[in-house]
């Protein structure tokens, strides 16, 4: 594999230059944002690893944004070479939730769908197995949307210690108790 | 009152559990029993379950500096081998399956100590769907230790407790787990659904140790007794590979 060899303004460059319409912020020395559409992602990421060398898928993040009704998806990969981390920004409609999987170009990206899936309810069309990951003997909604509600589950599966048992009573009736 | 009236019996008992009378426990076994008591309450052999963050303040509790060996409670690597089961700090509902897993293997008489806030309440977990709250929903706890996170010197506080309780004979939560198995089994099936059973044949070992309460069975435990019925025989199709096996043999 070749690698084109440079600072990070010339990354950006060969980014525009291949897929125009495609937004690159330096945030840092470091830091490539690159927001794209989403048709696109499979492209860039396929040129990001073939000739930038951002060969390390290190992480798919999700955001549940409900107010504007979509899942953001934020590919973060990085160049050893160049040791530069890019993140590509990518938005889905929060329904039907579908996207496609990225498991042919980064092979660990069949577990962070996984994940993504599990947490999220996110399907990804063509991603090798889709089965509950990390969850234990869960029947309910996805557990990371903000339309969970978790402080209801909780009250609902389990039950809370007493904090005022009879027994602190007398234990105050003496002077003692809890400190406030 | 005449002779005919029957005095009624009042026992904090149920009925049909094994309550040893004054008769039965002739001087010489009290003496025993005090006496293994006594040396239980010397030899602690402590399975430490460390998921939780609780775990970085057992090595100074039980090195040199505190030394816990000191007045006799050692680190053990095997349930069965273990009469302290200490859980150090928060539960998942499914680290909370393999606590159980371990505790039913633990021979009894078996102690166990919910360390650090998280095991009494959820702790700093309290609102997280994952986290279990009440340890002792699940399995009968002897001790708790607030605090997040306790120190060594509270560690070695609960150890001393627990030792008098033990010396007295009043360390018996171990027995509650089997007066009140279905209870506890029937929260255990809440968190983990109707499928939930263990290796362990705890009814068994509840008539066993004669501690057959009114709870010891009840509608959970006949599910348990309706999978009893499972054999490698009746369920084929989940052993796809024994029955190649078999077949293939001359």
């Amino acid at each position: 594999m070749t690698v084109e060899t440079g600072t990070p303004a010339t990354i950006v460059d060969t980014i525009q230059h291949e897929i125009p319409g495609i937004k690159v912020t330096k945030q840092g020395e470091r830091r490539l944002r690159i927001d794209v559409a989403r048709d696109s992602l499979p492209a860039l990421l396929e040129l990001l690893k073939g000739r930038l060398g951002f060969i390390h898928l290190s992480a798919i993040s999700c955001v549940d944004w409900p107010e504007t009704d979509e899942f953001e998806l934020v590919y973060h990969v990085w160049s050893y070479e160049r040791k530069t981390l890019a993140s590509a920004h990518i938005t889905i409609p929060r329904n039907p939730g579908r996207f496609v999987s990225v498991y042919d170009i980064h092979t660990p990206a069949g577990f962070y769908e996984r994940d993504i899936h599990e947490m999220f309810g996110v399907v990804f069309v063509g991603a090798p197995n889709l089965r509950p990951f990390i969850l234990t003997s869960w029947g309910g909604p996805p557990p990371m949307l903000k339309s969970f509600n978790t402080r209801e589950y909780v009250n609902q599966t389990y039950e809370w210690v007493d904090y005022q048992p009879d027994w602190l009573k007398d234990v105050e009736a003496k002077g003692g108790g809890v400190e406030k | 009152m005449t002779g005919s009236e029957k005095v009624p019996v009042v026992t904090d008992q149920p009925e049909t559990c094994r309550v040893a009378d004054a008769e039965e426990k002739s001087l010489l076994r009290k003496v025993m029993d005090n006496f293994a008591d006594h040396c239980r309450s010397r030899s602690l052999f402590v399975l430490h379950y460390c998921t939780g963050c609780g775990a970085i303040e057992l090595p100074p509790t039980i090195t040199s500096r505190f030394d816990m060996e000191r007045v006799g409670v050692s680190p053990m690597v095997t349930p069965r081998q273990a009469d302290l089961l200490l859980i150090t700090g928060y539960l998942s509902v499914k680290t909370l399956k393999r606590v159980i897993l371990s505790y039913e293997q633990m021979q009894a008489p078996k102690y166990v100590v919910g360390f650090g806030s998280c095991t009494i309440n959820g702790g700093m977990y309290w609102n997280s769907y994952a986290t279990v709250k009440r340890l002792d929903q699940y399995i009968p706890v002897d001790s708790y230790i607030a605090g997040c996170m306790p120190r060594p010197e509270a560690i070695q506080q609960v150890f001393l407790d627990l030792m008098a309780k033990i010396d007295a004979g009043k360390a018996t939560a171990w027995q509650d787990y089997y007066l009140n198995y279905d209870a506890y089994l029937g929260r255990q099936m809440n968190l983990f659904g109707q499928d939930w059973h263990t290796p362990t044949d705890v009814v068994a070992e509840a008539k066993h140790y004669g501690y057959v309460g009114n709870g010891t069975t009840g509608e959970h435990t006949a599910l348990l007794d309706q999978r009893a019925t499972w054999s490698l025989d009746t369920v084929p199709e989940l052993y796809p590979a024994r029955g190649r096996n078999e077949r293939s043999r001359p």
